[in-house]
C-alpha cells in the first residue's frame, strides 16, 4: 500500500513535470504572440504589404515592441494593417514616426520597422494610423537591374565601336606618334599664356575706360554722361534748323532776282543788258583803252627825261645804289652756311 | 463476389475492433471506475517509460541538429538551426517517434499481458468472481496510454529541445536563452497545439489496439506472442496514418 502512494507521487510528479512544460512553452509562444500584457493597438496602410502576415513582428529602432495582428483589404489599391504593440512602448511611439516594411534579414520573414521621427511630435493614442513608407522589393529592385544591365549593353557596345574606330585612325595615332607634338604644344601653350596675360591687360585697361566713361570723365564721359549736351544739342539742331530756313528764303529770294535778270536782259533794260547787248559801248571803251596806253607811253618818256635832268639825277643815283647793296647782303646770307 | 481469404479477415478484424471500440466508450464512462488500477496503469505506462523515452528524445535532438548543421552551413542560415529543429521536433519528430517507441514498448506489454491472462484464462475467472474484466483491464488501459502519451511527448520535446541545443554546442556557441528564445520565436500555437492534440489519439490507438490484440489472442502461448507482436505492427501503422490524417485535418482547418 505504501508502495502505491510512493508510486502515485511519482506519477503525479511526472504529470505534473509534462503539464509544466507544456504551459510553459504555450506561454513562450503567446508572449512572442503578445496574448498576455497589455497592448494597444496602432493601424498602418500600405499600397502592398510584400507577403506580411498575422503575427509577424514590429520593431521600434530595432526593438522588438509587438506583432501583426491582422492584414486587412481597405480595397483594391489600399490594405490596412492592424499592429499590436505593447503598451510600455506608447510614450515612445509618436504621431509622426514612419512605418515600413522590412526583411529579417537578407531571405527572412517579413516585419514592421517603426523608424522614430525625432521631430517632436506628440505621442500615439489608440488606433492612431501611421504614415506608411513605401520600401523597394526585391522585385522593384531585380527590375531596375535589368533596366540598368540592358542600358550597359547598349553602352559597352557604343564604346566598343568607339575604341575600335580610334584604333582604325590613322590621322589619329600619326597626331599621337609625332615626337615634335610636345614641343609644339608646350610652345602653343605659352603663347597661349601670352597671349592670354595682353588680353587681360587689354581687359584690365578697358574696365578702366569703361569706369572712365562711366564716372564721367573723358570727352566720351562728358558726351555720355554730361545730361547738358542733350539740350545744347537740341538748340544746334534748332538752330541748324532755322539757319535752313533762312537759306531756303535766300534761294527764293536769288530766284525771282535771277528771274527779273533775265526779263530785263530780254528786254534791253539796265546795265548788264547795255554791257552784253549794246555794241557802239564797245567801240568806245576801245578807244578809250588806246587813248590810255598813249598817254602811258607819254608819261614813260617825261620820266626819262627827268632821270637824265641834272637836279634829279643825283636822287636816282642813290637810289641804285641802296638797291645793290641789298642784294649783296642777300647774296652773303645765302653763302654763309 | 468472392473475397480472398487475407481481405476476409481484413474486413472481420476491422469489424471485430471496431466493436471492440465502441464497447470502450458504451463501458468506460460509466461507473463504477476503477481509480486504483487506472493510477496503477498510468504510472507503468507513463512514468515507466519515461526513461526510454527521454533517452531517444535527446538523442534524437542531438542527431537531429548535428545532422541539419551542415545543409543549413551550406544555405548560410546556420543560425537557423534552433528554429529549424525546435519546428521539426515540435511539429512532427517528437510526437511520432515518442509514439513509436510507446507503441513498441506499451503496446507490446499489454498485447502480452492481456493475451496471457486470456490463455491462462484470469479474464474469465474474473467474470466469475464479479469483476467487470472490460473495465477493470480494458479501460483503464487504453484511458492510461491515451492520456499519459502527450505528457510523454511534452517531457520529450522539452528533453530533445536540450540535446539539440548540446548539439549546437558541440560545433558552435550559443546561450541557453538564445536558443529557447530563437526556438519559441519560431513556433507558433498552430504548431503545437495540432501536435499536441494528435498525441492523444495516438495513445489511444496503442492501448486500443494492444488491449483488443490481448484480449482476443488465441491458441495458447504461442498466440500470445502473436499478440504483443501484431499490437506493436498495427499500432505503429495507425500511428502514422493518424498522423496522415491529422495533417490533412490542420491543413483544411488552415492551422499550418
Amino acid at each position: 500500500m505504501a508502495k502505491r502512494t510512493f508510486n502515485n507521487i511519482k506519477l503525479g510528479i511526472f504529470v505534473l513535470a509534462g503539464l509544466v512544460l507544456l504551459i510553459f512553452a504555450l506561454y513562450m509562444i503567446g508572449r512572442d504572440a503578445n496574448l498576455f500584457g497589455s497592448n494597444f493597438v496602432l493601424k498602418a496602410r500600405f499600397e502592398n504589404v510584400q507577403g506580411l502576415t498575422a503575427g509577424n513582428n514590429i520593431r521600434y529602432a530595432g526593438i522588438q515592441v509587438g506583432t501583426v495582428r491582422r492584414v486587412k483589404i481597405l480595397n483594391d489599391t489600399l490594405i490596412e494593417v492592424t499592429l499590436l504593440i505593447e503598451e510600455r512602448m506608447k510614450p515612445f511611439i509618436h504621431k509622426n514616426d514612419i512605418v515600413s516594411i522590412g526583411t529579417d534579414g537578407l531571405m527572412g520573414n517579413k516585419l514592421i520597422n517603426i523608424v522614430p521621427a525625432k521631430d517632436g511630435s506628440p505621442p500615439v493614442k489608440e488606433d492612431d494610423i501611421l504614415a506608411t513608407k513605401k520600401t523597394v522589393g526585391t522585385e522593384e529592385m531585380m527590375e531596375t537591374l535589368n533596366k540598368t544591365n540592358l542600358n550597359l549593353v547598349l553602352i559597352s557596345e557604343d564604346i566598343k565601336n568607339t575604341i575600335r574606330r580610334i584604333n582604325s585612325s590613322n590621322a589619329l595615332w600619326k597626331i599621337l606618334d609625332e615626337p615634335t607634338l610636345p614641343d609644339n604644344l608646350r610652345t602653343s601653350m605659352a603663347n597661349i599664356q601670352k597671349t592670354t596675360a595682353e588680353a587681360n591687360e587689354v581687359v584690365i585697361g578697358l574696365h578702366s575706360i569703361i569706369n572712365d566713361v562711366k564716372n564721367g570723365k573723358g570727352s566720351l564721359g562728358a558726351i555720355l554722361t554730361d545730361t547738358s549736351i542733350a539740350s545744347n544739342l537740341n538748340d544746334a539742331v534748332a538752330k541748324i534748323q532755322r539757319v535752313g530756313d533762312n537759306a531756303n528764303q535766300l534761294a527764293d529770294e536769288l530766284t525771282n532776282l535771277t528771274r527779273q535778270v533775265k526779263q530785263d536782259v530780254n528786254n534791253g533794260k539796265g546795265t548788264v543788258n547795255a554791257l552784253l547787248k549794246d555794241s557802239s559801248l564797245v567801240i568806245k571803251l576801245n578807244s578809250s583803252l588806246v587813248n590810255i596806253e598813249q598817254g602811258t607811253a607819254g608819261f614813260n618818256q617825261v620820266m626819262e627825261a627827268l632821270k637824265h635832268n641834272f637836279l634829279l639825277r643825283g636822287y636816282f643815283r642813290k637810289l641804285e645804289k641802296e638797291k645793290k647793296k641789298e642784294e649783296a647782303s642777300i647774296n652773303k646770307t645765302v653763302s654763309m652756311p | 463476389m468472392v473475397l480472398s481469404k487475407t481481405w476476409q479477415n481484413f474486413f472481420r478484424e476491422t469489424g471485430e475492433m471496431s466493436r471492440f471500440t465502441w464497447r470502450f466508450f458504451a463501458h468506460g464512462f460509466k461507473p463504477r471506475y476503477e481509480f486504483a488500477e487506472f493510477f496503477r496503469q498510468c504510472f507503468l505506462i507513463g512514468y515507466k517509460s519515461l526513461p526510454l523515452i527521454g533517452l531517444t528524445g535527446f538523442i534524437l535532438g542531438l542527431v537531429l541538429t548535428l545532422q541539419l548543421r551542415p545543409s543549413l552551413i551550406d544555405y548560410g542560415v546556420e543560425s537557423q538551426l534552433p528554429a529549424m529543429v525546435g519546428i521539426a521536433i515540435v511539429r512532427e519528430i517528437g510526437p511520432v517517434i515518442t509514439a513509436l517507441i510507446f507503441a513498441g514498448k506499451i503496446g507490446s506489454s499489454i498485447g502480452a499481458e492481456l493475451g496471457s491472462m486470456k490463455v491462462t484464462e484470469q479474464i474469465d475467472a474474473m467474470e466469475v468472481s464479479g469483476t467487470n474484466p472490460f473495465k477493470y483491464l480494458v479501460v483503464t488501459r487504453v484511458l492510461a496510454a491515451t492520456l499519459m502519451l502527450p505528457v510523454l511527448v511534452i517531457l520529450s520535446d522539452g528533453i530533445s529541445l536540450y540535446g539539440s541545443y548540446l548539439g549546437v554546442n558541440i560545433r558552435g556557441i550559443t546561450s541557453f536563452n538564445l536558443f529557447f528564445k530563437q526556438v519559441f520565436d519560431a513556433l507558433s500555437f498552430s504548431d503545437l497545439s495540432p501536435a499536441f492534440i494528435k498525441t492523444f489519439f495516438f495513445g489511444f490507438a496503442v492501448g486500443m489496439i494492444g488491449c483488443y490484440k490481448g484480449y482476443n489472442s488465441q491458441k495458447g502461448t504461442e498466440g500470445v506472442g502473436r499478440s504483443a507482436n501484431s499490437a506493436v505492427v498495427v499500432s505503429s501503422l495507425l500511428i502514422f496514418i493518424i498522423d496522415l490524417v491529422v495533417v490533412q485535418v490542420t491543413d483544411i482547418l488552415g492551422l499550418n
